[in-house]
């Protein structure tokens, strides 16, 4: 019964070779003129400036992981929208639930201090 | 049944009533003392009475033969764990003699505890409940509960009031205890289970799994795990390495109970349940009961011979002696086990008052040494007087009552196995070199150091005089005792009657 | 426009958890709109709520109610377990105040944090569906991360709650991969589906991807209620957190784990027995030998504590591998009891313990005896139960597990057990030799015992010795609790 995941194992095999032939084979047959500029992190075109290891202040994160919290919660609202009439009060109470249970994180972050910059 | 105002629950849970209320008042000590005299003289009342009422109770018949009183009520359901407690010939004689000891660690502790008495106390008070549970559990979980009971408060006694290495010496003391009973545990447990799947019943009662039938391979199995707990109670060669250790380092009265209870608690587990209940075993391992028996008699007296401290002298004896009991219960014969019955009263006594008088001594000079002491018949003839007739009657002297459960162990033995009984034998004569050599040593040589040493004070006095007068007691007229326990023992030896 | 049928949904199998839940919300806010300072209101308020809680679970004892088409029970063995989480949780929140005021980290969110395991716990023990048991375990265990590293002034705290992570995440990633190799296997995720589908299948120990699925749950579980050698985080991470969670950490999230695995094992792969019993007799051989050996070794009586929880981890896995109703009745009675003895027995280590986490060796027992006896004899018993000596409930649990093993005839597997116990008694015995028989070093203020912490040794004092001498009512309620497993 393992056969009918044979098709996955192919395209892993497959997908793993072509990463590695490609690699190696430019590296076999390619033409290796390195300069200063060709060796540079690649930044949008810019020269770079200062060293790659900056340090980010900590509100950085926080601010990142507050982003992606509610962003992705804000995205179950899309399906929800779609189904809105079909799923009818049942789906309401539901994402209502689900909203108030968001919002007092959103309160709880916010009394916390955690979105004032300073 | 009976009227019986559950007199032997009373008789087990007096002590413990009396722990609880010497707790409140520990760190008092003249209240805790006369309130721990009062709950032990009780106790000894108590089965003094039952003593003296035994035939009359026998001739009422309850329901399991041989008994004098039994108790019986649910407790544990879901297991089938009962609480049984029974009492014939054999336990009664156990139970005097704990009443009667714990009485006596009380008395040689009454001055020498100085330090949180109202705490011994109430340790002894808790053991005292333990040890008679143990002597009177007929359901085998019940026994086990106080198996393991008895043994916490005498961890502490030890610990907190031993000297030496003492908390070495009680850790050892536990762990080997442990040990052994917890591989019982597991016997018992495989035994209840074997019970339960033949007859469909599930019961932890020592009549009722005295009934199961087991193959030769699984009885062995059962019974050597119950043997080892046993063995290493009693103490048989070579389990006994934790008892001089245990002896040498516990307060005077833990020596007191250690000898004259403890000790025989593993005998006493032995003839009540280890030989009832796996007949068949128990005469295969036989031989091997005979060995170990012999082998702790001879090693103990030599090593005993060599020893300097006084109480490891009494100690390694102490082996010597549960040996004589061992030899009576592996011939499973009448005569013997009587003698054994009797010989671990006897012991009890004897060898409690031996370690009472040393621990006097010690008080005194603050040494157990041997060679310290010399010439004291001319210092303090009292106490040499009654350590001699102690001494005499641990050595069998005829007249005095160790003699007359040797005499008994060694005749019933030799219908059995002369071999066995001529080896034991030889024993006898090593353990009067040892002695004669402790009392000539410590009473009669010349005076080595000069130590201020007080003879007897009154307390001291009664009660050894209490003592000498039960050796001698025990050792002229054995009959009343033999009588108590000659029906028991013939149920015991004979199967079910 | 069909409308999409909406599947009858019974609140009250998990009336309990919503319960807890919006008190800890609740608590969350309440705890940001009232200046800091004063918190201990809100773990009085915590410990109020579990007890309604308590009250409310215990209302659902009896027949089983099924919701949510059958992802969620309420069945008696859940209720069993539910009472286990929140004792383990009244207990940890009655002495949490002391310790974290002490400690200088008595933030309000330590209390909904506790709330919210305690969710995650009762969803894994009443989830019918692998999906709900992994949810369930989840909200556990984020919050026991966050939890184990609540100090965090501490750098042993930080390093228990990152490790407790790190190594957290990597076995839940076992037990997904194992639940999604199951799902693979089964085609559903349904416990009562698996076991018919599995029932059905001719040899299911051939079924290569249902038995690896099986392994890889069990060692994703293995990690969970810290079996050997899967182990290795336990020490570290107990010894590192917050005493007060170290004792909540050992009791609940364990009883958790059990919980799971007894219902996905016993319910789900009853015909794979043969297959992991014999799995489980070499887990339960492993768990209790490692950690009661190592045991013997400690000074810092937190890891003496740590490795002992391995230890019973492995006597509870005997009662697994016997796989029998008495096993699983055991199971149940010893986790039970071991809320009780350990959480007490941290109780006291909170009292002996000095700011910084200082005084937490064995050695700091010196004189406890005759300083505090009281205190002294609470962790005497707490001792006792622990190395299984009557008439304790730690003994009649061990009873209880044993004798389910050699029913079984696993009689080598009960040897090995009370042989393991008996070598505990020495560490355990040793923490009762410096109370009672050495005198203290240095001469120190004893700290005040509060009322709450006098309440939570009391009732544990009293969860030890009352199943010990009237085992009877427990082992009913035990026994009901899987008959229906």
């Amino acid at each position: 019964m393992l056969g009918a995941y044979l098709p996955i194992l192919l395209l892993v095999i497959v997908a793993v070779l072509f990463g590695l032939v490609s690699i190696v084979l430019s590296s076999l047959i390619g033409q290796k003129k390195p300069s200063p500029v060709k060796l540079a992190p690649y930044e949008s075109g810019c020269t770079p400036v200062g060293t790659a290891r900056e340090r980010f202040s900590i509100k950085f994160y926080l601010i990142a992981m507050l982003f992606i919290l509610f962003d992705i919660e804000a995205v179950f609202l899309y399906p929800w929208a779609i189904l809105y009439k079909k799923l009818g009060v049942f789906g309401l109470v539901e994402m209502g639930t689900f909203i108030v249970i968001l919002f007092v994180g959103y309160i709880y972050v916010w009394k916390k201090g955690a979105l004032e910059w300073e | 049944m009976m009227a019986d105002p559950h007199l032997l629950t009373i008789l087990v849970f007096f002590p413990l009533a009396g722990c609880l209320l010497v707790l409140p008042v520990w760190k008092r000590p003249a209240a805790a003392r006369p309130l721990a005299l009062g709950v032990m003289t009780g106790e000894l009342l108590l089965a003094l009475w039952l003593y003296a009422s035994w035939q009359g109770l026998a001739a009422l018949k309850p329901i399991l033969p041989g008994y004098l009183l039994v108790e019986d009520a649910p407790w544990i359901g879901a297991f089938g764990i009962r609480y049984t407690l029974g009492l014939d010939g054999i336990s009664l004689l156990m139970v005097m003699l704990t009443a009667f000891s714990f009485c006596v660690a009380l008395a040689v502790s009454w001055r020498a505890i100085g330090e949180k008495v109202g705490l011994f106390l109430a340790l002894l008070l808790a053991m005292e409940t333990g040890i008679m549970g143990v002597f009177l559990a007929l359901d085998l979980a019940l026994f086990y509960l106080f198996w393991e009971v008895m043994l916490i408060p005498m961890f502490f006694l030890i610990g907190i009031w031993g000297h030496g290495r003492h908390i070495y010496s009680t850790v050892k003391f536990f762990l080997f205890t442990m040990f052994g009973s917890l591989l019982m545990l597991l016997a018992i447990i495989a035994l209840h289970l074997l019970h339960a799947q033949q007859s469909g019943v599930a019961t932890f009662g020592l009549h009722q799994l005295i009934a199961t039938r087991l193959p030769a391979g699984t009885q062995l199995w059962l019974f050597g795990a119950f043997f080892l707990a046993f063995a290493i109670k009693f103490p048989l060669f070579p389990l006994h390495t934790w008892l001089p250790d245990a002896h040498t380092d516990a307060p005077t009265a833990g020596s007191v109970i250690l000898a004259g209870l403890l000790l025989k608690t593993g005998s006493y587990g032995l003839l009540r349940f280890g030989y009832p209940l796996f007949p068949q075993a128990a005469q295969t391992l036989t031989p091997l009961f005979y060995t170990l028996a012999i082998a702790g008699i001879i090693y103990a007296s030599l090593v005993a011979f060599a020893q300097e401290d006084m109480k490891r002298l009494i100690a390694y004896s102490s082996i010597g002696h549960m040996g004589y009991v061992a030899i009576g219960i592996a011939a499973w014969q009448p005569v013997a086990l009587s003698g054994s019955i009797i010989q671990m009263a006897n012991h009890g006594v004897t060898t409690g008052a031996l370690f009472a008088m040393v621990g006097m001594l010690d008080e005194r000079a603050h040494t157990r040494e041997i060679g310290a002491f010399g010439g004291l018949w001319g210092k303090i003839p009292l106490w040499s007087f009654f350590f001699l007739l102690f001494s005499m009657a641990s050595v069998g002297l005829p007249g005095l009552n160790n003699f007359v459960g040797e005499f008994l162990v060694l005749s019933g033995t030799f219908t059995k196995s002369p071999l066995a009984a001529g080896l034991a034998f030889t024993g006898i004569v090593l353990t009067l070199v040892y002695t004669v050599r402790l009392v000539q040593e410590v009473v009669f040589q010349t005076e080595r150091k000069p130590l201020p040493l007080a003879d007897l004070d009154r307390r001291e006095i009664c009660l050894l005089a209490l003592l000498a007068l039960l050796v001698i007691l025990m050792g002229v007229h054995p009959a009343p005792l033999l009588d108590l326990i000659h029906g028991p023992v013939k149920i015991l030896v004979g199967g079910a009657p | 426009m069909d409308m999409i049928t909406i599947p009858a949904v019974n609140m009250t199998p998990i009336l309990p958890e919503i319960f807890l839940s919006v008190l800890a919300m609740a608590l969350l806010l309440i705890n940001v709109f009232i200046p800091s300072g004063q918190k201990s209101y809100l773990g009085y308020i915590s410990f109020v709520g579990v007890v309604a809680a308590g009250v409310l679970v215990g209302a659902g004892w009896g027949a089983p109610v099924e919701s949510f088409s059958g992802s969620v029970v309420q069945d008696n063995f859940a209720t069993f377990f539910k009472i286990i989480f929140l004792l383990s949780a009244g207990l940890a929140i009655l002495i949490s105040d002391q310790y974290m005021e002490r400690e200088g980290c008595n933030h309000g969110e330590l209390y909904p944090l506790i709330l919210f395991t305690v969710v995650g716990m009762m969803l894994m023990a009443a989830g019918t569906d692998l999906m709900t048991i992994f949810l369930g375990l989840e909200v556990m265990s984020v919050a026991l991360y966050v939890l184990a590293g609540f100090n965090r002034a501490n750098l042993k705290s930080n390093e228990a709650g990152l490790k407790y992570f790190l190594l957290g995440s990597f076995s839940t990633g076992f037990l997904l991969y194992g639940m999604a190799l199951t799902y693979g296997a089964t085609g559903t995720t349904r416990i009562a589906k698996i076991a018919a589908i599995v029932g059905q299948m001719t040899v299911p120990s051939a079924n290569i991807m249902l038995v690896a699925g099986m392994l890889l749950m069990l060692t994703g579980f293995a990690f969970k209620v810290a079996a050997a050698p899967f182990h290795m985080w336990t020490p570290d991470v107990y010894e590192g957190a917050p005493t007060p969670m170290t004792a909540f950490m050992s009791a609940g999230p364990k009883a958790a784990g059990f919980a799971a695995l007894l219902r996905i094992f016993l319910v789900a792969l009853p015909t794979l027995q043969v297959e992991w019993s014999q799995l489980l007799w070499v887990l339960a051989v492993l768990t209790m030998t490692v950690g009661n050996i190592t045991a013997l070794r400690q000074d810092n009586i937190k890891r003496m504590l740590a490795y002992s929880s391995i230890a019973h981890a492995g006597y509870a896995l005997v009662g697994f591998a016997a796989g029998n109703g008495t096993g699983a009745a055991g199971i149940l009675f010893y986790m039970l009891s071991y809320t009780f003895m350990n959480i007490g027995a941290f109780a006291v280590i909170i009292l002996i313990g000095k700011k910084g986490e200082a005084n937490g060796t064995v050695m700091d027992f010196a004189g406890l005896g005759f300083k505090q006896p009281a205190l002294a004899v609470a962790m005497s018993v707490f001792l006792f139960s622990l190395a299984g000596i009557p008439p304790t409930a730690g003994f009649i649990g061990k009873f209880y597990l044993f004798s389910s093993a050699v029913q079984k005839g696993y009689i080598w597997l009960a040897v090995i057990g009370v042989l393991n116990s008996a070598a505990s008694v020495y560490y355990y015995l040793r923490v009762m030799v410096y109370m009672y028989m050495k005198e203290p070093t240095e001469d120190f203020e004893w700290t005040r015992i509060t009322p709450p912490i006098a309440l939570s040794l009391l009732i544990s004092v009293a969860g030890t010795l009352i199943p010990g001498i009237v085992p009877s009512v427990i082992l009913q309620f035990a026994e009901q609790a899987v008959k229906l497993i």
